[in-house]
């Protein structure tokens, strides 16, 4: 089969996997020397797809041929669709050119299971050994990790790449025993496990050499199974504090083709998978709780953003004084975010912040009136009860995909 | 009125404003011209002579951010600048802040111009150009680039970090820069045969790329907006993949696409695997 029908069949299995992210690299350069490729930290989006989603990885499948049957997944053995298998070489190689013509900033690669898990991670491994070392590649590599596959391999791969995932697949044991009869939790979260451990036997030692220096990663797939929001956000949270993962993305079930009875052929919740993402950037950059979101219903509200709808149900912490709050606090207004606090706490290091001040700094005002105080300025709405003032800021249509696939 | 003219290069307009700043020349009194000047029957002044007696102190940030706001093409793009000096020297430091009417323009612009040479950084393709002619023109890779802000000269060192000692160079429809492996060459005006190389270099292995962007797409969560919101369609013009855009979104809207699969796969043969029961 020619290298650019594999391309086609292989990248067409990989696109399921949400995560395209090049970020959290260490510095690495090429200036003056043979190789190729540098990372700085940040992530490029080279292009983005008529699904809004970021292209910054060559994302394929090493082979989609797969010993196991994933009910969701599109090259479960079961699965009647075109098969091909990549050389390590040929993956070089379209890494290779797609990177020197500026098209991505690396490598995302994961496989169907084929003969065993170790052998599949070997081979995981023999590309980005290739290359690493063969070619002096020092643009970004993330692998997929099989979750059987011998700790020693995951070492390995774990000094090559900078970033490892292993996918957590469902949110609840119960469905990944229905729906991926092959997998068990115990050994994903094993994985996961050898991961973090390897990160931190490296960590504070300067001269250590690299392990995953961009974290862990892993995905949940959401709307295959009937799991709740509350399920998977608790779920998130445990991984995040468990394992130090760097991201949980959150995919919402694509209908395949040749679908099993098993998993809905409904178009994908994404609506939902964005108020997910919405949840999971509150908890990793603001620092709510899972069980403060999901406090008293078991899904988000679709029709408001969780930041908001935390704001409604918490009342009697608003409104409050932008003069005085504390950062923290700041940030728990609606419609003002990260970087507009650290604006208004050097603004008002000058002189008192007034209304306007944030209309300068384009804060969402329709948002964050109602939860503010400035030096000119006290919300006649501080008495409108939640309710109204839901109705009155609910999202007028469905929110654009929003760009949080860094 | 003082007309001036700095040729849209920072440190000619440093030197000007330095000067006035010293004579405490007001920004009202001033006007950098752009192109032809506007009022031709306006007596134009000249610069005064000497530094002028008032030494101002500005905090070396502030020079930080107005070299960066230079680079900024648009109205007003050096008065604003001098504007902004003129406060802060005067102790206003208001005018740098976002939460200002000056400063949140000058903030605008900064984060124009940086998005401006992120989007270089994105968006540049290079053709490989083949080894006979690689060797002719000792260039092994070329791009044709439209940014809109005057960031080529200081965004381009990235590639030399990404692509080691491989030549290159990008060409734009002013300005233009190459790099030979070692040292950069930035022309501000971009010399004819560059730009037509890359214009014209040719690429049989283009489609592996086109392959790859249309099977990466899952025509089930198809969103332009979202594309749109993310590369603006200025950029379509000079990626590869771009006229796919317009025929994927078709393809998806018109309800063939009930689920991720690309049709080129869905029209194949499929292999159902049998594994021997353990
Ligand atoms: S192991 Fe499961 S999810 Fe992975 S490729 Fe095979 S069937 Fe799909």
């Amino acid at each position: 089969m020619q290298l650019i029908a594999k391309l086609g069949i292989l990248a067409d299995a990989a696109k399921y996997d949400a995560s395209c992210a090049s970020s959290g690299a260490p510095k690495r350069s090429s200036k003056g020397s043979d190789g190729l490729g540098a990372t700085n930290g940040m992530g490029i989006c080279h292009s983005y797809t008529p699904d809004g989603r970021c292209v910054s990885l060559l994302k394929v499948l090493l082979t989609n041929f797969c010993l196991y049957d994933c009910q969701y997944c599109v090259n479960r053995r079961s699965s009647n669709v075109p098969r091909a298998r990549f050389t390590p070489e040929e993956v070089v190689r379209l890494t290779l050119d797609f990177y020197r013509r500026n098209c991505i900033s690396g490598l995302f690669l994961s496989s169907g299971i084929i003969r065993s898990a170790d052998y599949t991670m070997e081979q995981l491994v023999r590309v980005a050994r290739l290359l690493r070392e063969e070619h002096d590649f020092r643009g970004y590599i993330h692998l997929k990790t099989i979750p059987d596959a011998d700790p020693l391999l995951i070492e390995e791969a774990g000094r090559l790449a900078d970033r490892l995932s292993v996918n957590i697949e469902l949110p609840s044991d119960a469905s990944l025993k229905r729906l991926a009869p092959e997998k068990q939790v115990a050994t994903i979260r094993q994985a996961m496990g050898t991961i973090h451990r390897g990160q931190q036997a490296v960590a504070g030692e300067a001269r250590a050499p690299r392990f995953t220096p961009a974290g862990q990663s892993t995905q949940m797939i959401v709307g295959a199974d009937t799991s709740d929001d509350r399920t998977i956000l608790r779920n998130a949270e445990s991984l995040y504090q468990g394992y130090g993962l760097k991201r949980v993305y959150y995919s919402a079930f694509s209908p395949i083709p040749d679908s099993p009875d098993s998993v809905p052929l409904a178009a994908p919740p994404l609506l939902r998978e964005h108020r997910l993402y919405q949840a999971d950037f509150l908890m990793r950059g603001y620092g709510y709780k899972a069980g403060e979101l999901l406090s008293e219903a078991s899904n988000l509200a679709l029709d408001i953003d969780p930041k908001l709808a935390w704001a409604l149900s918490n009342r009697e912490v608003f409104p409050v004084d932008i003069n005085r709050a504390e950062p923290a606090l700041l940030a728990r207004i609606p419609g003002i975010g990260l970087r507009s606090v650290q604006r208004l706490v050097a603004l008002r290091r000058e002189r008192r912040v007034r209304y306007d001040d944030l209309i300068q700094l384009r804060c969402v005002l329709d948002k964050a009136r109602p939860f503010i105080v400035t030096s000119d300025y006290r919300p006649a709405l501080a008495e409108t009860r939640s309710g109204l003032l839901r109705a009155r800021l609910r999202d007028p249509v469905a929110p654009v995909q929003m760009g949080l696939w860094g | 009125m003082i007309a001036l003219d700095c040729d849209d290069d920072f440190a000619t307009w440093r030197d000007q404003a330095r000067v006035l700043l010293g004579h405490g020349i007001d920004p009202a009194q001033v006007n950098w011209g752009q192109g032809p000047i506007q009022d031709l029957l306006a007596v134009a002044d000249g610069l005064p002579d000497g530094p002028g007696p008032f030494r101002a102190k500005v905090p070396a940030e502030l020079l930080a951010q107005l070299q960066l706001a230079a680079r900024y093409r648009g109205e007003q793009r050096w008065n604003l600048l001098y504007e902004v000096l003129w406060r802060v020297a005067h102790g206003d430091r208001t005018a740098m802040l976002a939460g200002d009417r000056l400063g949140s323009e000058l903030q605008r612009r900064i984060k124009q111009v940086t998005r401006e040479a992120h989007h270089l950084h994105a968006f540049v393709r290079f053709v490989p150009l083949p080894t006979a002619v690689a060797e002719q023109l000792q260039l092994d890779l070329v791009a044709f680039h439209e940014p809109a802000h005057d960031i080529l000269e200081t965004a381009s060192g990235h590639f030399a970090e990404r692509l080691g000692r491989q030549r290159w160079l990008i060409a734009t429809s002013r300005d233009g820069i190459r790099y030979d492996g070692k040292d950069f060459d930035y022309r501000r005006q971009c010399p004819p045969e560059w730009r037509q190389w890359a214009e014209q270099a040719d690429d049989p292995d283009a489609d592996l790329w086109l392959t790859y962007y249309r099977h990466t797409f899952n025509p089930a969560r198809v969103n332009p907006d979202a594309l749109r919101m993310h590369m603006p369609g200025r950029f379509w013009r000079h990626l590869p993949e771009g006229p796919l855009i317009p025929r994927l979104v078709g393809l998806a809207r018109q309800g063939k696409q009930r689920d991720g699969q690309a049709q080129e796969v869905a029209e194949q043969g499929g292999k159902r695997i049998s594994v021997v029961t353990r």
